[in-house]
């Protein structure tokens, strides 16, 4: 029989040695990329683009050769293929081995936000900035894309994003008195007692599996637990007191039994929603969709409102998930692959095809702007106009949210500290104290310099 | 001499397990307590692949909201074989085949190979015999997972990863089977007709070809089954060791699916897809297992016998 989470640990566990092991061995690896040069010229863009030339893209984007067969119509000289090699850390474990291995790494791949800065810490990625980058930075929201861009270098143009709201479900939230949704993180811990003692059902769940989650509610209270400075120096600050007082009032919810702590996007999750479990889920700008498709019979009830905020009278959000795609520096046909990655990613006709057919939340102003996308009304929310809200929402994100260069150990160490104590009820405080060493200690056995 | 071996191959082949027991005591004592383990075991075992066929037959909404192990409010069974085999432009059946392709390669490979050893090692003596027969004992001992490693930065180095060869070449040595056929061969080729064979003027590889591989029979189709099943349910070496989903076999192209249809941007809800999949995935085996499976029972019956 075939166990999927069990093999994808494993293969995960493995695919990691691999890569150690790979770069034992290939002495090196890649070159690294010419530093900072001069600006490609329109000539040699239009050179490039009408010569023939096979690029390899790497995405888990569902039938995104969709887009692609746009832009071969656009270009016609240019040939992609596009391979889904895994999703997530497996997908970037795979990208590391054939870097490593020097063979059959893509032209161009799709990279999370958070694990940009891992993939420049060993000079991966190509700079954008000299084949014309650096001019998009007005086509994007301003805080997605200072997530690639960084200073004067671009790493990768941004794909899709998941600004933070709350979903919830009107009818429990109604039958519990609660009829407009909690404005400030005052009123949602009143709504949720409300909520838990006339319905049973919990306001919302609190992942213990999910860093995620957790880090995109630290980013909206406007916490920076990480740094990094492109070189040799990390900030580590996760056991800040704002941080540390964000986890105490969700800890006080939890203690309460009025917030639940399953972990998340498993079936039991899924179950939990479709049995009114949970009446709610703070939760990311692809969650809507998402929702539809997993809890086809609640249609109609559920509701969409920005998170409640720390100070009342504020908007601010913060951001989890969404991706961008990066040229890597080993591929030997940079500008068409930077604008095979501009272009699925910028011209209006392949952004509209990805928020509406993929259902990617934009990150592109285009998109975001055009009232064919924010008018739509979408009955599974009672015909709320979800993109509108999610489209201002998105403009409230805190703007500056960097990253350790090595994210998949501060997620993993998160799941076994942060996430334990979340799942144990127990205090989250000490549980981020403890994180913080855990990271401070392997950032300094990676040779980093930290500052705490 | 032709005649003589056909005559002597059935009861020679048949004596482990004819010649057990005698079997009038067997219906007295039946034993309760026996009967209730095993029909919990096999609870246990058919469980996980009824929930399978009953759970290939809900939409994604029905998956979450009705009882596991009985039909939901809506029997989507033919819509989900639809979206199985649409999925990327049918890119499932490529994967089918490919799978049959890697399995039914290495598996024949395999027997074969297993084949010929076992039986040298048992009907020949030569230097070295022991070592080489204890060092194959010891290969057993490895996991296949444990090798992928070092079978990996090897096949890199050939150019050899991101091919078909990356899955079968490995998969053609199966220790195991060295083993079984070592033990059966002893038992099934009598000396008498090897010696009897050459008296004929026979040469060494005719008498393998055409007395040994005959009288080898359900010992090469217990291999040829663990060969097949192994390789059908490989998932850590193609993982590794391909890029390109046009060359997956289904473990990897399900587990694929099923990473599409669980993190955020741009998840689809594949649920069903993956489960459905899932169950089309193990039905060739299924009918493979009932096909051969008295010849599997033979030959383990044979190689938990004989010492």
């Amino acid at each position: 029989m075939y166990h999927p989470s069990r093999a994808t640990a494993g293969a995960l566990a493995g695919a990691s040695m691999i890569a150690l092991l790979a770069a034992g061995c290939s002495a090196g690896g890649g070159e690294a990329p010419a530093a900072a040069q001069d600006a490609v010229t329109q000539e040699q863009i239009d050179e490039a683009l009408s010569t023939p030339t096979e690029l390899t893209f790497w995405t888990w984007v569902p039938d995104i050769d969709k887009e692609i067969a746009l832009f071969e119509e656009q270009y016609p000289e240019i040939d992609v293929t596009v391979e889904n090699v895994g999703q997530g850390l497996e997908h970037y474990q795979k990208v590391r081995t054939a870097l490593q291995s020097g063979e059959g790494a893509p032209d161009v791949v799709q990279i999370e936000y958070q694990y940009l800065s891992s993939f420049t810490l060993t000079d991966s990625l190509l700079d954008l900035a000299p084949y014309g980058a650096a001019d998009l930075s007005g086509e994007y929201v301003d805080w997605a894309w200072n997530q690639v861009a960084d200073g004067e270098s671009v790493w990768a143009i941004p794909q899709d994003t998941g600004a933070m709201g709350n979903l919830y479900r009107k009818d429990i939230l109604d039958a519990a008195g609660v009829t407009e949704p909690p404005a400030t993180y005052e009123e949602y811990a009143e709504a949720a007692k409300k909520v838990k003692d006339e319905t049973g059902s919990y306001i919302s769940n609190l992942a213990s599996n999910d860093p995620a989650q957790v880090v995109g509610l630290l980013w909206q209270a406007g916490v920076k637990p990480f740094g990094y400075d492109g070189d040799k120096t990390v900030t580590i600050d996760v056991n800040s007191p704002e941080a540390k007082e964000v986890l105490a009032y969700w800890q006080q919810l939890i203690q309460d039994d009025l917030v639940s702590t399953d972990a998340d996007f498993n079936d039991a999750y899924y179950q939990g929603i479709v049995s009114d479990k949970y009446a709610g889920w703070l939760t990311a700008a692809w969650a809507p969709i998402f929702l539809q498709g997993t809890a086809a019979d609640t249609s109609g009830k559920w509701a969409a409102a920005p998170l409640p905020q720390w100070e009342e009278g504020e908007q601010v959000s913060g951001n989890w998930g969404g991706s961008s795609d990066a040229v890597l520096s080993s591929t030997e046909n940079p500008i068409a692959a930077y604008e095979l990655a501009k272009w699925i990613n910028n011209d209006p006709s392949s952004t509209t095809m990805f928020a509406n057919e993929q259902f990617l939340f934009p990150a592109a102003k285009n998109v975001l702007e055009s009232p064919e996308f924010t008018g739509q009304e979408v009955e599974f929310f009672g015909g709320q106009k979800v993109n509108e809200l999610f489209a201002e929402i998105s403009g409230t994100v805190d703007t500056e949210f960097p990253w350790l260069p090595f994210t998949e150990y501060a997620y993993s160490s998160f799941n076994e500290i942060v996430g334990t104590a979340i799942g144990e009820k127990g205090d989250l405080g000490a549980a981020l104290d403890a994180w913080q060493e855990d990271l401070v200690t392997y950032a300094e056995s990676q040779g980093f310099t930290v500052q705490q | 001499m032709m005649t003589g071996t056909t005559v002597t191959a059935p009861t020679v082949a048949g004596s482990p397990v004819t010649s057990a027991k005698p079997r009038g005591s067997r219906a007295k004592r039946r034993s309760t307590m026996l009967t209730v383990v095993l029909w919990l075991l096999a609870l246990y075992f058919v469980l996980p692949l009824f929930w399978l066929l009953i759970a290939s037959t809900k939409d994604n909404a029905d998956l979450f909201s009705s009882f596991g192990l009985w039909f939901g409010d809506r029997f989507a069974l033919g819509e989900n074989l639809a979206s199985v085999f649409s999925f990327r432009d049918g890119i499932f059946v490529r994967w089918v085949v490919n799978t049959a392709l890697y399995a039914g390669v290495s598996a024949v490979g395999a027997s074969l190979l297993a084949t010929a050893a076992g039986y040298a090692f048992a009907k020949y003596q030569f230097p070295g015999d022991k070592l080489l027969f204890s060092i194959t004992l010891g290969a057993i001992m490895i996991p296949l997972t444990a090798l992928a490693l070092p079978t990996y930065l090897m096949f890199n180095s050939f150019g050899l990863t991101n091919t078909a060869w990356a899955i079968i070449l490995p998969s053609l040595i199966s220790p195991f089977g060295v083993y079984l056929m070592r033990v059966y061969a002893a038992d099934a080729v009598p000396d008498s007709i090897i010696e009897a064979a050459r008296v004929d003027g026979a040469g060494e590889l005719r008498i393998f070809w055409q007395v040994g591989l005959r009288l080898l029979g359900p010992g090469i189709v217990t291999v040829f089954l663990f060969a097949l099943v192994a390789t059908w349910n490989n998932y850590f070496l193609p993982l590794i060791m391909l890029n390109s989903s046009s060359l997956y076999p289904l473990t990897v192209g399900l587990a694929q699916q099923q990473g599409a249809a669980a993190a955020g941007g741009g998840a689809q809800a594949l649920f069903s897809t993956v489960i459905t999949g899932s169950m089309i995935s193990v039905v060739p085996l299924v009918i493979a297992f009932l096909f051969l499976q008295r010849y599997w029972q033979t030959g383990l019956a044979t190689g938990g016998v004989k010492e």
